[in-house]
Parts: structure tokens; C-alpha cells; sequence
């Protein structure tokens, strides 16, 4: 229909303001970032409108100088891949610039998120796939999309090989300083993982293995399985955080193993495990699910980090009688606990040393329940009091049995809000929102499946 | 020196001859009249005062003939100084300078050109070779319209850039010279390809709410010599109306000639001409001679457009698809040098000291008359200017004249030095190079500075200025915060 159509300006370049005096200058990739070459990182953040009648084009403009003020600090995202000699992707800081695209949309933001779903919102997001010479092709595509009765939306696509959602995140949110006040408040800051030169002299051997390492040899060994038609339909539930604590102290029910690092996380990686589980009928069994976990903290990282630092496990549970829910959210902990510093160093190391050309298409066989709360995409906001209505995540492209993001809720909400995109197959859509535990909640739909 | 001793030239001997030649030549009138006034002064001293009075008697001089001659003396001196023509004086300049947004690095061109031209690969390929020999750096400017993919050239684009470069530059120029726009009598803008209706000189007018009596003019179609033209134009008008200020603006709107097609003659432009303009005051009141820049001393234009081939030279036509581009021909730079030698031709006599244009007479009359294989003198033409502002029409220009004219690379480093920070701005780029060097601190009074300009037609234009009074650094202007990194060493071939 007319209203809620996504009409396309124009496309064109965005450069960084100042010229690199360092010509033909290389960053290099980790192991980490190598692995999620098929991925791309897709977020889009809505902008409501304000009183100011800004004319037609002209937010399209103060984002388009802003942007290229920010991407002075972002070298990585205006150059260009490179394989180097061992045929590893390396950028290539050439200052070619990011893709952005300007479009614009009849209504308001407020309307278009009464009846937004997957298919609508990822035309808010602009990619292309990777030429045949990627020597021109960018990495990283920007649309801003105004909406002609007010509102704004911008929509962040990234290739995995830069960023992960964190970093992505971090981007936007640098973005946003510069645009509000030109100053950053956390300058990213690029270098390679640490690594102690203790961890360099440990010979990695097959009993060392941990299971971590093992569940990154499988999904590297594995044959892609070819992939499907399946449609995808994605659906937001936000959870308050009075239903939160509800959620915490139901998953806590029998004895509670002391104190966890993210019980939000948790109990609702938990809770949509279960759900998914009846969803998809394994009768009685859970069906089998990767935690991804940002492991900058860690890790000891610098906030300003910038890079992939997300790292996947499987968790097991084998069977669950009554008490599903906490015996679910012991298991996630456990696997949580034992992703510590050393194991991920080791897991760092192994795949230094397995370095092979065949790079998996990540998430494509289990579940997978990725947790972004580590950052705040609501801080985000690009001017006095703009802060975003809603943000939303997807990791592309979509394949295998589905996907829940666990992310931060708009502030004033309380700490413990979260919301959770959860793509799964068309059909499964309408169960997991009909399912009882979930509606024990009773979580505000934010954005589902529109018949219209 | 006629180089039929080519080898003494590097003697240091051979060096003093010839500065002793040149001291006695240009100063021989001095040196004539110092020995006549010895005489005379002694002779007189010889004489004795009451031989003087003597003499004064016997010419019985009276009253009507003491009158009589000196009105003839005040007449003649009112006849000299009413047939004089007037002073022209520049006031001061300003340059645009484009905001960093529109910066277009060489990845981002090739990435859009490749694009753009995805049928053609050899198309694209020229275009990286030229961009790669083209001198131009990292930091020129292409208009918002031209970023896009493909490019979107609308006349509503067209007239945007006009506004923002025009105002930019005006403004500019009001702030540093403290003019009222009210006080503009004369207007002229150039912009050689875009000629909307109403002109762009009524667009300043409307914009400024000139005066409703004002001399404006817009020039379009004379190509980058355009600017000498109008100064030479706004010249001309300052001697007929007294007490004149004149405003100049030179630009070129790259919006609308984006060649769309594949046609390598006509790719060249695309690669070159970038974001720039000019706005210029002209006055010929005498208060202004105190705080203005330069004074004019000469313009000189030079037409070779009856040549069949030159006129042809630089021509705007459609491609095999229809689409309109600028044509280059490939002897350009051959006519360039016979344009620049009618052109010396006519400015030597006007600003070469006397010991040059003897040896040019001598070499001229030995050529006629003794033997036709001496090679034509070509006259030193750094003892007459200090200072070089070479049109930055592309590297081969700047290379050609300072091969022609041999110059020192220090002479052309303004040149060059624009055209890497700015590209090819078409008219605005000798006040790019001007502004160049008064950044750079080596604008002193007395300084004499050579603007050459080359256009289609085909045109070699000249001007001649005169410094008036030393110029300070820091100066604001378009070089303001990178002066301190040029100049910058510009490699035959950038590696892309």
C-alpha cells in the first residue's frame, strides 16, 4: 500500500572529513573476526518525531556530515577487504567510505511501528552482497529513512568481519556524540586479542580440548547444509521488569546455585528455551541450543574495543521432568561459568593453529540465544532528548531453526527490562506467542506477524 | 644567452658579464643623465653666481612670456594627468573553500566510476591512469550531486551549487573588505558552463538586494580564461566610470556537466574540474590605495580562434550515444604552446627590462639577417615577475610552460600545489595559486606576479599585478589550516 512503502532517494558515498596521511595502511582481522565472514550484523534504531517541522532532507543531511565526521575515527569502516598472502581477509584502509542510502516513507515512525514485521523492516536496512571483486565493494551500508509525517530511521548494516552487535552498537552510539555535541565519549580503540606469551607456549593437544574448542571443530567440520526457502518471521516481546523478576524467581525454584553474573539473561534464555522446545514438539527433550556471549569483560578488554569478541557454546541439558525451567537455567549458568578467560584464550590459540580456508556459516544448526546486554543501544540519541523509540537486532543471514536476541529495554523501564527478538519459521511464530508460559508473562508485543 | 656558447653558460664568469649587461642597460638612462648633471653642476660652480645672473638677464624674459609658459606647463601637465589612465586596484579576494563532506578521495571516484561504468571496463581503466598522473590529491572536492550513485545532475542541484560557492565567496569577501553591498557599481560573474535564465549575476543581485542602477555582466562559455576576461572587462568599465567599486566572481558549476557517457576524449573533464570560486574587488577610488592588495598593470588576451584546429581544440558536442561531453583533442598542448607564444609576444615588450628585449632584438635581426638557424631567443621572464600563477588546468599545462618559460620549481610550486589541494577549479584556480602564496609569506610590496590562463576558443590570457603593500601571514583563506603541510611532493604516478 502507498502508506508504509519505503522509497529510495538515492545512493551514494560517505567519507571520513579527514585525509589519512598513511596511504595503503592495513588492519588486520582475528581469528574471532575471520570466523563470522558469511554473517552480517543488521541494527535499526527509530528516532520519534519531534515538534521541530524539520524541511524534507534536512536530517538526511546533518547525519550524512556527522557520519563523515565519525568515520575519521573508524578507519576499518571506510576501507576496503583484502585477502593478504595467507588468503586471510585483512581491510585495506583506503578510505573509500561506507554506502548510504537516503529513502523516504509516507506516515509517521509512530505509525509504521503499529504494523511493522520482519519483511517491512528489513527494507529499513540496505546490503549487498559481496562482489565478485570485493576490492570495491564496502563493508558497511547506512540508510536513513525519514518519515514524511515525522520520525526518523536509521538503519546500520555491517559485515560480521568488522563488527559484532556490541561494537555496532558502539559505532552508533559514536555516531550520535558526534552529531550531538562533537565529542566521543568512548573512542574505539583497534588492536589485536590478548594474548600473554604464556598463552603462545601452550602446544594445544587433544586432551586439552575443552568442549568449547569441540563445538567450534564440529560446526567447522560440518557441511553446510544447503539452504531452504524457509520463511522467517521475527517477533519483539518486551518484558517489564516486574516480569523479569517473575521469570528470575521461577527459574530459581529449586535451590538457587548462588549468585550469577546475568540472571536477566539466564532465566529468559531459559524461559524461551523451553518454549521453543514445545514450539518445535521434541517431546519432553530440549532441543538443542548455542549460547553467544560477549566476552569483552572477560576477557578484560577496554570498553572501547573494537572487534569481534563474541564467543558461542552449546548447552546440554538431557532430560528435564517437571521443573524444566530452572533445571534450563542451571544448565545455561553452568556453560556461562565455564566460558572463562583461559578457556576462551585456549579457544583463541586452537583456532590460530587450525587456521583452514573453509569458514562455517555460524548459528545454521542449533538454536542459538545471543545476550547483548553488555551495551545500551538507548544511549544512542542524536539530538537534546531524540532518544530512540526502539531498536532492533538481527544477525543475517537467517538460516536453521531460529534465533532470540536478548537485548536492553528503553531506559525508565527498570534495570532488569529486556527485549527479545526472536526469529523462527513462519509457522512457529504464532505458537511461541501463544504458548502458556510465555503468556504467564504476558509480555507487550512490540512487533509481531501482520496479516495485512 | 644565444646558445651558440652553450657551454660557458655555467661559468661564473660568464654569469657576471651578464648581470653587468643587464645592470647597464636597464639603469642607461641613469647612468647617461649622472654624468650630463656632473657637468653641468660643475659648470655652473665654474661659472659663478654673478655669471649666472648675467646670463638670466641677457634672455630678457617678461612678464607675458613668464605667463605664457606656464600655463603651457600647467596645461600639459592637466592634459597628462586627465589622459592617464586610472589605477585599478584590487582591494582584496576571497576563495571558497569547500566543506570536508565533499571530499572525494581516489578510492570512492574509481568505486563510483566503476559503478557508473560497469559496462565499460576500459572507460574506468583511463579514468585510473589519468586520476593517477593527474597531480590532484586526496582532498578535492566534487559537488553533493555528484557523490550519488549514479550521479543526479537537476537544474534545482545546479543552482544549489551556484548559491553555495557564489554566497560563500561573497560573503567572504564583505567580511574582509568591510564593502556594503550597496556600494557594488559594477558586477560581473563568469561560470563557463552553466547559464541558467535568470543569469547568476541576477541571482547575486536578488540575494544581495543590490543596487537597482548596477553594471552587471555574465560571461558564460569562455572557458577558463573567463577570469581574465572579466577583470579585463571590469578594467575597462573602472575607466569610464569614476570612483567605481567592481566585484568579480569566477567559478564553475560542476553539477550539471558530469559526462554520463564512455567516450575517453570526453572522461578527461570528469576526472579534473573540481568544487571552486572566486568573488574579486576592483576599485578605482583613490582611497583604496592604501589598503589594496595589487594594482593592474597590464591584461593581455590572445585569440586563436581563426586557427581552425585550435578552435576545434576544446569542444562541447555529443558523443555516438547522444550524450554531451567536453571533447579534448590530442594536440592541445601543442596549441597551448603557439597560444602562449603570441601571447609572450605581445606582453614582452610591456614588462621585460630592456637588457632582455635587446638580446630579443639582436637574436631577431641576426636571425633575419645573418643566419635563419640561430635558435629564437626566448626572453628570461623571471627578471621581470617574481611571482608565476599558472592556470592548474592539469599537470601537462603546468609541466609544458615551465618547460617553455623555464621556470624554477619553486615558481610553479603554487600551481601545483593548488592543483593537488583543489583540482582543476577552472577561472578560480590562479586565485587559489594567489592565495597560495601570500599563505606561504613571499607576497612583498613591489612584487610583480604573472597570471596566465589558457581556455577553449582557443584563449591564453594574461594578466600582470603589482604588490601593494607586504602581506602578513596568517592569512585566512581556503589554505588556512593546511599551509603548514604543503608543499607536499607530488609523485609522477600515485599507486591506486
Amino acid at each position: 500500500m502507498a502508506e508504509g512503502t519505503v522509497t529510495h532517494i538515492g545512493k551514494r558515498s560517505v567519507v571520513s572529513s579527514r585525509w589519512h596521511a598513511e596511504p595503503g595502511k592495513f588492519c588486520h582481522l582475528s581469528v574471532l573476526d575471520r570466523l563470522m565472514e558469511q554473517n552480517q550484523v543488521k541494527i535499526v534504531y527509530y528516532y520519534p518525531s519531534r515538534g521541530d517541522h524539520a524541511e524534507p532532507g534536512e536530517w538526511i543531511k546533518k547525519l550524512r556530515d556527522s557520519l563523515s565526521c565519525v568515520l575519521t575515527n573508524f578507519p576499518i569502516l571506510t576501507g576496503r577487504l583484502h585477502k593478504n598472502q595467507e588468503g586471510h581477509w585483512m581491510v585495506k584502509c583506503n578510505d573509500g567510505g561506507v554506502r548510504m542510502v537516503e529513502a523516504k516513507v509516507k506516515g509517521s515512525v509512530e505509525d509504521w511501528l503499529k504494523s511493522v514485521d520482519r519483511e517491512k523492516e528489513l527494507k529499513l536496512l540496505y546490503w549487498e552482497e559481496m562482489f565478485h571483486k570485493p576490492y570495491h565493494w564496502p563493508a558497511v551500508y547506512v540508510q536513513v529513512t525519514e518519515f514524511e509525517k515525522g520520525g526518523l530511521a536509521i538503519g546500520l548494516s555491517c559485515c560480521h568481519l568488522l563488527a559484532d552487535p556490541i561494537c555496532a552498537t558502539m559505532f552508533s552510539k559514536a555516531w550520535a556524540d558526534t552529531t550531538l555535541s562533537g565529542i566521543m565519549s568512548t573512542p574505539p580503540l583497534f588492536h589485536s586479542l590478548p594474548l600473554t606469551k604464556a598463552d603462545y607456549s601452550k602446544i594445544p593437544n587433544d586432551e586439552s580440548c575443552t568442549d568449547l574448542i569441540n563445538y567450534y571443530k564440529y560446526s567447522i567440520e560440518r557441511l553446510t547444509p544447503l539452504t531452504t526457502n524457509q520463511k522467517y518471521a521475527t517477533v519483539t516481546l518486551s518484558f517489564t521488569d516486574s516480569m523479569v523478576r517473575d521469570c528470575i524467581a521461577m527459574a530459581q525454584a529449586t535451590g538457587a546455585s548462588g549468585k550469577s553474573g546475568s540472571p536477566a539473561f539466564e532465566a529468559l534464555a531459559a524461559l524461551f528455551w523451553v518454549c521453543l522446545s514445545k514450539v518445535k514438539a521434541t517431546k519432553g527433550r530440549l532441543f538443542n541450543m548455542s549460547l553467544c556471549l560477549d566476552m569483552r569483560n572477560c576477557l578484560g578488554l577496554d570498553p572501547g574495543f573494537f572487534g569481534n569478541c563474541m564467543v558461542c557454546n552449546k548447552v546440554h541439558l538431557e532430560s528435564a521432568g517437571e521443573t524444566m525451567l530452572p533445571e534450563a537455567t542451571k544448565a545455561i549458568s553452568e556453560v556461562v561459568k565455564k566460558m572463562n578467560a583461559e578457556g576462551i584464550k585456549d579457544l583463541i590459540q586452537w583456532l590460530k593453529c587450525n587456521d583452514n580456508q573453509t569458514v562455517p556459516l555460524m548459528n545454521d544448526y542449533d538454536l542459538i540465544c545471543v545476550n547483548l546486554e553488555g551495551v545500551n543501544p538507548y544511549l544512542a540519541t542524536f539530538k537534546d532528548q531524540l532518544e530512540p523509540l526502539q531498536v532492533s537486532y538481527y544477525v543475517e543471514p537467517m538460516v536453521g531453526p531460529g534465533q532470540v536476541l536478548i537485548s536492553r529495554s528503553a531506559p525508565g523501564e527498570g534495570p532488569l527490562s529486556r527485549v527479545v527478538m526472536a526469529t523462527l519459521p513462519e509457522d512457529e511464530v504464532a505458537k511461541l506467542c501463544e504458548d502458556d508460559l510465555i503468556q504467564r508473562f504476558s509480555p507487550a508485543v512490540l512487533m509481531g506477524t501482520n496479516k495485512n | 644567452m644565444p646558445p651558440t656558447l652553450p657551454d660557458f653558460s655555467s661559468s661564473v664568469k660568464l654569469k657576471y658579464v651578464k648581470l653587468g649587461y643587464q645592470y647597464l642597460v636597464n639603469h642607461i638612462l641613469t647612468l647617461t643623465l649622472i654624468p650630463v648633471m656632473a657637468g653641468i653642476l660643475v659648470e655652473v660652480l665654474r661659472l659663478g653666481p654673478k655669471e649666472i645672473v648675467n646670463l638670466w638677464n641677457s634672455l630678457h624674459f617678461d612678464l607675458v612670456q613668464i605667463l605664457c609658459s606656464s600655463f603651457l606647463i600647467i596645461f600639459i601637465a592637466t592634459v597628462y594627468f586627465m589622459s592617464k589612465p586610472r589605477s585599478i586596484y584590487l582591494v582584496d579576494y576571497a576563495c571558497y573553500k569547500p566543506p570536508v563532506t565533499c571530499r572525494v578521495p581516489f578510492a570512492t571516484f574509481m568505486e563510483h566510476s566503476r559503478l557508473i561504468l560497469s559496462n565499460n571496463p576500459k572507460s574506468v581503466e583511463f579514468q585510473m591512469r589519468i586520476l593517477e598522473r593527474s597531480g590532484l590529491g586526496e582532498e578535492t572536492c566534487l559537488p553533493p550531486a555528484i557523490h550519488y550513485i549514479p550521479p543526479t545532475p537537476t537544474m534545482e542541484a545546479a543552482r544549489g551549487e551556484a548559491e553555495i560557492v557564489i554566497f560563500s565567496a561573497m560573503d567572504s569577501l564583505f567580511k574582509k573588505t568591510g564593502l556594503k553591498p550597496k556600494d557594488i557599481d559594477i558586477l560581473i560573474v563568469n561560470c563557463s558552463l552553466f547559464s541558467p535564465t535568470p543569469s547568476l549575476s541576477a541571482m547575486v543581485i536578488n540575494k544581495y538586494k543590490l543596487r537597482s542602477n548596477i553594471k552587471s555582466f555574465n560571461l558564460s562559455g569562455m572557458g577558463c580564461s573567463a577570469g581574465l576576461i572579466s577583470i579585463d572587462l571590469a578594467r575597462d568599465l573602472l575607466q569610464v566610470h569614476p570612483n567605481s567599486n567592481a566585484v568579480v566572481v569566477s567559478t564553475e558549476i560542476i553539477t550539471p556537466n558530469y559526462y554520463k557517457g564512455n567516450e575517453r576524449a570526453m572522461l578527461l573533464p570528469n576526472c579534473l574540474f573540481r568544487m571552486g570560486g572566486a568573488a574579486i574587488l576592483l576599485s578605482n577610488r583613490r582611497s583604496e590605495r592604501w589598503r589594496a592588495k595589487y594594482r593592474l598593470v597590464h591584461v593581455v588576451r590572445t585569440h586563436k580562434g581563426a586557427d581552425d584546429k585550435a578552435y576545434r581544440c576544446v569542444f562541447e558536442e555529443e558523443d555516438k550515444e547522444g550524450k554531451v561531453g567536453i571533447s579534448l583533442s590530442k594536440d592541445l598542448m601543442a596549441i597551448a604552446g603557439e597560444a602562449l607564444k603570441s601571447n609572450i609576444t605581445t606582453i614582452g615588450p610591456l614588462v621585460l627590462p630592456a637588457s632582455e628585449q635587446l638580446l630579443f632584438l639582436l637574436t631577431l635581426i641576426g636571425r633575419k639577417i645573418f643566419n635563419p638557424k640561430w635558435k629564437p631567443y626566448i626572453p628570461d621572464f623571471k627578471q621581470a615577475f617574481e611571482h608565476f600563477c599558472i592556470h592548474a588546468g592539469g599537470r601537462a599545462v603546468i609541466d609544458e610552460l615551465q618547460k617553455n618559460l623555464q621556470l624554477s620549481a619553486e615558481h610553479v610550486e603554487a600551481s601545483r600545489m593548488a592543483l593537488h589541494r583543489f583540482g582543476n577549479t577552472s577561472s578560480s584556480s590562479l586565485w587559489y595559486e594567489m592565495s597560495y602564496i601570500e599563505a606561504k609569506g613571499r607576497m612583498k610590496r613591489g612584487d610583480r606576479i604573472w597570471q596566465i590562463a589558457f581556455g577553449s576558443g582557443f584563449k591564453c590570457n594574461s594578466a600582470v599585478w603589482k604588490c601593494n603593500r607586504t602581506i602578513k601571514t596568517p592569512t585566512d583563506g581556503p589554505w588556512a589550516d593546511c599551509i603548514d603541510r604543503y608543499p607536499v611532493h607530488i609523485p609522477e604516478v600515485v599507486k591506486l
